[in-house]
């Protein structure tokens, strides 16, 4: 068996020898330029003038280019139109670009970039979410998605209270920072390499800018040293400048964003303005839930209107909300233009629920714990605010399942107990449920495609439309096709993902990539096994049902085949031995106007469980540990699938705690580096990190082998670091009192959330 | 005089000449078709440049993991250089630090992993098997996005300390031949020198008033990769023999100013463990193996680590230069932001840290967003001697909280002569809010800094009387 099975990453050894290849590693063409930005030093402003004759002069600068350079349109808007790849009159943000420099060396292309004088009368930006919100400044209309009468329940419910927290954004922080080499090929046509989780839309923007039919342009991508969703959408960009620079001087051009480039002029996710007001009952259950998530999307769309759904249709986490009315507001800002990232708008849905959750436990004294218990999704009290059923939900039992692992009531009791002996450090335990739909909520993208040979030595040639980002893609689906063939592993040859080879592909999003390329490829691998079985049964005078693949080997009746050898005897005979394949998700449909439907095929459940220290004097914290059970179904690759739930949830830990972006009041990026921007260290992750696949659990749905999306779901356990920081903080508190606590909750969010909890005790 | 930079790069020797003295490391690997090194940063933040930097110490050769991103050419010179590229073993086969990290499922998008790979080939030639902590030290510098670092951290604890192979200490002899003589490197209008004794520094400082003193370059390193600064002149401090050696005096302990904060380490350990679990969070592992105390109190910068603790233990900095040698108290070094009492032509000798008087409590405290690798938000020094139940010493030294670090002068009076009590702890804290003058950045509004200062005075108080645990394990 090739799936169910933890198998390495398929360039581990690749990795650590160094010879994985990544762009900037590619041995580089003959008489290649290397480009650089020239962005605004304004968040807003009126384009009036660009001078680049000074930059022509520095040595080395082989070409600058501007908006009046563009052969094409000057429009990259993945979802709606006006989104420049230069800006033309106005400047939006600080690190807006408005022209590069291409020459001999990157100095050289800095130098130069330095030296083109814009000039620009300066605007009034809009910075945050609540001056957009006053202004009423949106990059799309607002959003609404509601069952039942919410207002009306409220009022009828016993009680009800009312809330708001912040959660910020997040920088991907891919380690390989974006980057794309573009090389002009015979009759205009434009090879591109870039690193990208979407080849198919970089070809589309960059035939649009170049005014090319979308044959004469091919990506390429092979590996992206992550991606997180920060290449999705994003990368277009920098593929475009360095398409329009190749073009305009006929050579090949690469762009690879330094690290503060990558940080001040790319979108990052989302920061979050969250409002509720929920009615319940005296023993916490909800009767109706009103919501407004405010996003700042900053300066234009990019992927800002789906994000907002998925943050709506995830507001409810895990809880059954007998009435909601939800709104989503789009804030344009004078930021860089927030993106995908890992859960796409999701993990803020879940921190309303679960703030709102927090809140009205502590409001009524009860655990926190019980009263998500209360308000899970179960049979009978099962509609999603969009109109899903939740079925075969499981959270019920694995809630039970990791509170009984963990001791959790004991652990409860022994904090309260250690925190009533500990004046000044305190501890905190939480639980956190997490229900993730899968499926992109734009039903057209769930579809995939794959290219399979098999050669006549047996070796087999497997592609398709899924990018490799680190996730392990690539083995998963080489798994797939190893056992559709009951081939070795290696005999399978993963090639780089191409618009040449598979056309019209989704971005690698949305936890889909294996759901989508796995079925494609399955398909693909089957028409050719197919084939075969009729080919060889039809040449051994046997029937089709008798032929089995094993170990390498074809056997039907007395004979027994190598794999090579029915290749072989298969050309041999004329059978095509080549086969795409197309997979498409069933059973989905969702009315975006209306936001109801079944946008998602299943859901993809964990539970975590998280025990914190806080030190009452600084807010400095450790995690002291964490536990996970989490649902992938029949897991292909076990291993895999471990380390997205182990990366996904220090990502996570990292967004919520302490991954800090600041602007200052010129709408300037102040944290645009490691130095400034912390990410989690191998010291943020507890000693004490307990992860299991929930186990003996396929998927109710056909997916490939039965297995669930694992991308992004667990981003959102590290939910449960917060609520039990919060946890630590309202033991500060009077009973009764929640404290506020908005993300990330750094030491100083923490220390000051103390100071006001003590003081209001 | 020898105007060729040559190191042992693979097992290789290798020797440059007519590249600029400020190119970094990395773009010289890079360039040179070693492209497994990769750039994250450009900051010496991310350890995705990490390489191996040998170097023989008491003699033996000691290999210490590096950021070849703000490491410039003249610091490979007379240097054993190790990639991921030299790795492999003469067999091909993969060094153990490879070959866990592959195993353990160490690897996602990759992207991070040849610098993990030589931060754990590092680690593997340790004199002693590291535990834990010594693991997460020596990880500290790499950052990964991808894995959570579970399993990187299941590849460290696998691994076993690794035998130098025979070919190293015949490498090291050639080497040390190769380099008898003293660069004296020039392309160009550039030049870079790297003077032996502390003589011909300061003659050839004298000469080149312009030039960069290049220490470890953990600061001046990031003036060419963030600031795009090219300097015309290097002078490195890499050779003076003086200023890399430490002393234990009956009195005090002298560390020469070039002296890396690794080698520095094991000494203070001894003499202040609080000091140097401090400079433990300098920075990483690989800043550590580069920079120096000498470089951290000349940067002057207002959140310099180590000004405050040696403030508080009454450490003194010894100036060298044409004029001859003079000291000057920690807190005189300093006098303003990004500026030092440095005359013209001087540079610093040493730092002389006197021997605590027995019954000196002392702590040093740094609070930041994380724990390893970030810059301070706050950092307090305080030492205390009690007589009689009364203060008879008290010494406060703060960083972070004004444009440059300082001394607490009016905590020190409003502690001094009181019994060491709660009022105490009061009035101290009153005193250190009219000391400081904190300002709000990204890193922490003046606010949480004023709270913060104030509320580690009260931490000191818990710890030196151990009334209430006030410090997180
Ligand atoms: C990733 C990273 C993390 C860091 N983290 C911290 C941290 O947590 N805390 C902290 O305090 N610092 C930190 N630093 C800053 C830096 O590492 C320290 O300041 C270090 O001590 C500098 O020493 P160096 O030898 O590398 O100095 P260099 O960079 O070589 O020099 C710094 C300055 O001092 C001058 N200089 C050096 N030695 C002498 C001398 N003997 N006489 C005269 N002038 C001299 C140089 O000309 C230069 O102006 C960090 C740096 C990096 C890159
Ligand atoms: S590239 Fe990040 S530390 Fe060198
Ligand atoms: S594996 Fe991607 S950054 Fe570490």
């Amino acid at each position: 068996m090739s799936v169910h099975q933890s198998k390495a990453h398929d360039s581990a050894v690749k990795h650590v020898t160094g010879e994985a290849q990544y762009i900037d590693d590619m041995p580089e063409p003959r008489g290649l330029l290397h480009a650089h930005l020239v962005t605004s030093p304004v968040a807003h402003g009126r384009l009036l003038s660009i001078d680049t004759t000074p930059a022509l002069a520095v040595p080395g600068v082989a070409a600058v280019v501007t908006a009046a350079d563009i052969p094409g349109k000057n429009d990259i808007g993945s979802i709606l139109k006006g989104e420049p790849v230069f800006a033309e009159d106005l400047v939006a943000y600080v690190g807006h670009p408005i022209g590069a420099a291409a020459a001999l060396t990157p100095e050289a292309a800095r130098a130069g970039a330095k030296a083109v004088k814009a000039e620009i009368e300066t605007l009034k930006p809009i910075l945050t979410i609540e001056d957009a919100l006053t202004a009423e400044s949106y990059v799309m209309a607002p959003m609404e998605m509601k069952r039942g009468d919410a207002a009306a329940a409220i009022a009828a419910a016993p009680l009800s209270l009312d809330g708001e927290v912040m959660v910020g954004g997040q920088d991907h922080f891919y380690l390989e920072t974006q980057v794309a080499m573009a090389l002009p090929q015979e009759d205009g046509d434009m090879l591109v390499l870039s690193s990208t989780q979407h080849p198919t839309e970089v070809q589309h923007m960059v035939a649009k800018v170049l005014a090319l039919p979308y044959n004469a342009v091919t990506v390429e991508v092979r590996r992206m040293g992550g991606g997180f969703g920060g290449k999705e959408s994003q990368a277009s960009l920098i593929a475009c400048i360095a398409a329009i620079l190749a073009r305009k001087t006929r050579r090949p051009v690469k762009l690879r964003l330094d690290r503060d480039d990558d940080m001040m002029v790319t979108g990052k996710r989302h920061d979050f303005l969250i409002r509720w007001r929920a009615g319940f009952d005296e023993t916490g259950l909800l009767h109706g839930v009103e919501m407004t998530l405010a996003s700042r999307c900053g300066w234009s769309a990019d992927l800002s209107p789906p994000v907002m759904s998925r943050a709506l249709s995830h507001a409810d986490n895990a809880y059954y909300y007998p009435a909601a009315h939800f709104k989503g507001f789009g804030c344009r800002t004078n930021t860089q233009s927030n993106t995908a990232f890992r859960g796409f708008g999701a993990p803020q849905g879940m921190i309303a629920a679960e703030a709102m959750i927090e809140t009205i436990a502590r409001h009524l004294g009860q655990d926190p714990l019980e009263l998500r218990k209360r308000n899970l999704y179960r049979p009978g009290r099962d509609r999603t605010p969009y109109g899903q059923k939740v079925e075969n939900f499981r959270l019920p039992t694995m809630i039970e399942q990791i509170t009984a692992k963990t001791d959790f009531a004991a652990r409860r009791a022994q904090i309260r107990a250690f925190n009533s002996q500990s004046p000044i450090i305190k501890r905190g335990l939480a639980l956190a449920p997490v229900k993730f739909g899968v499926s992109f909520n734009n039903v057209m993208m769930n579809q995939a495609g794959a290219l399979l040979h098999v050669y006549t030595d047996g070796s087999i040639h497997l592609n398709h439309g899924g990018t490799e980002m680190g996730q392990g893609l690539f083995v998963k689906v080489a798994q797939v096709v190893a056992e559709v063939f009951q081939v070795p592993l290696d005999s399978i040859k993963i090639t780089a993902t191409t618009t040449g080879k598979v056309p019209n592909t989704s971005p690698t999003a949305a936890s889909s990539g294996t759901d989508l390329n796995g079925m494609a490829a399955r398909n693909a691998a089957m028409a050719v096994r197919n084939r075969l079985v009729e080919f060889i049964a039809e040449h051994c005078h046997g029937k089709p049902e008798d032929v089995v693949f094993s170990d390498g080997r074809v056997r039907i009746g007395n004979h027994d085949m190598s794999f090579a050898q029915v290749a072989r005897m298969a050309h041999a005979a004329r059978v095509s031995l080549s086969a795409t394949g197309f997979y498409k998700t069933p059973h989905i449909h969702f009315d975006g106007k209306s936001m109801t439907g079944r946008p998602f095929y299943y859901y993809a459940n964990g539970v975590s469980v998280s025990e914190v220290s806080l030190d009452t004097l600084t807010g400095e914290w450790r995690l002291e540990r964490v536990d996970i059970l989490h649902d992938v179904g029949a897991s292909l690759n076990p291993a895999i699938d471990k380390g997205q739930v182990e990366g996904g949830f220090v990502q996570g830990m990292g967004w919520l705690t302490m991954e800090e972006l600041v602007w200052d009041e010129q709408g300037r990026l102040l944290t645009h580096a490691p130095s400034t921007y912390k990410i989690p260290t191998a010291r943020d992750v507890p000693r004490a990190f307990f992860v299991d696949l929930l186990e003996n659990a396929p998927n109710e749905e056909m997916t490939i082998y039965r297995s669930k999306a694992v991308g992004e779901p667990p981003l959102m356990l590290a939910m449960s670091v917060w609520l039990a920081l919060l946890d630590a903080v309202a033991a500060t508190a009077a009973p009764g009192k929640v404290p506020r606590l908005d993300a990330p909750a750094t030491p100083e969010r923490l220390l000051m959330a103390v100071k006001r909890a003590s003081e209001a005790a | 005089m020898r105007n060729e930079i040559r190191f042992v790069l693979n097992g290789q020797m290798r020797a440059v000449s007519g590249v600029e003295p400020h190119v970094t490391a990395l773009s010289w690997l890079r360039a040179d078709g070693l492209v497994g090194s990769k750039e994250g940063c450009a900051e010496g933040d991310c350890g995705a440049c990490t390489v191996a930097l040998g170097e023989v110490e008491d003699g033996r050769l000691v290999w210490r993991a590096v950021n070849a991103c703000i490491l410039l050419l003249p610091q490979l010179d007379g240097r054993h250089v190790m990639t991921v590229e030299g790795l492999r073993g003469q067999d091909g086969s993969l060094h153990p630090a490879q070959s866990l990290l592959a195993e353990s499922h160490g690897t996602q998008c990759g992207f991070c992993t040849p610098g993990f790979a030589m931060s754990l080939f590092a680690l593997s030639r340790s004199a002693e098997q590291p535990d834990e902590d010594e693991i997460l030290d020596a990880l500290a510098g790499n950052l990964c996005r991808c894995t959570g670092y579970r399993p990187i951290l299941d590849a460290a604890s696998a691994l076993p300390l690794d035998e130098a192979p025979t070919q190293e200490a015949e490498s090291a002899r050639s080497l040390a031949a190769a380099t008898s003589e003293e660069l004296s490197y020039r392309t160009g209008n550039a030049q870079a020198y790297a003077p032996r004794d502390l003589d011909s520094l300061i003659r050839i400082r004298a000469d080149h008033p312009e030039a960069w003193i290049l220490g470890g370059g953990t600061d001046l390193g990031l003036r060419v990769t963030k600031a795009h600064q090219v300097p015309r002149t290097i002078i490195s401090l890499a050779e003076v023999g003086e200023l890399k050696t430490l002393t234990e005096t009956e009195t005090e302990l002298v560390i020469g100013a070039a002296l890396t904060y690794s080698r520095a380490l094991p000494a203070l350990a001894r003499r202040h463990p609080d000091f140097a679990a401090m400079i433990r969070r300098i920075g990483a592992r690989q800043v550590r193996n580069m920079g120096s105390i000498g470089g951290n109190i000349v940067n002057a910068s207002p959140i310099g680590d180590s000004m405050p603790a040696l403030i508080a233990l009454k450490a003194q900095v010894e100036l060298a230069g044409p004029q001859g040698r003079r000291l000057l108290p920690a807190e005189d070094f300093i006098t303003g932001y990004r500026q030092t009492a440095l005359a013209p032509g001087e540079v610093v000798a040493a730092i002389r840290i006197p021997h605590r008087r027995p019954g000196t409590a002392f702590r040093a405290y740094k609070i930041a967003k994380r724990v390893d690798q970030d810059i301070s938000t706050v950092a307090a020094s305080f030492s205390l001697r009690l007589e009689d139940g009364r203060i008879a010493e008290f010494r406060a030294g703060f960083g972070g909280v004004a444009a440059k670090p300082l001394r607490a002068l009016a905590a020190e009076r409003a502690l001094i002569g009181r019994a060491w009590d709660e009022t105490a702890v009061t009035a101290g804290m009153a005193a250190i809010d009219s000391d400081i003058s904190p300002i709000s950045d990204a890193r922490g509004s003046a606010e949480y800094r004023r709270e913060v200062a104030r509320n580690l005075l009260k931490r000191f108080y818990f710890e030196t009387t151990q009334t209430v645990e006030a410090r997180l394990a």
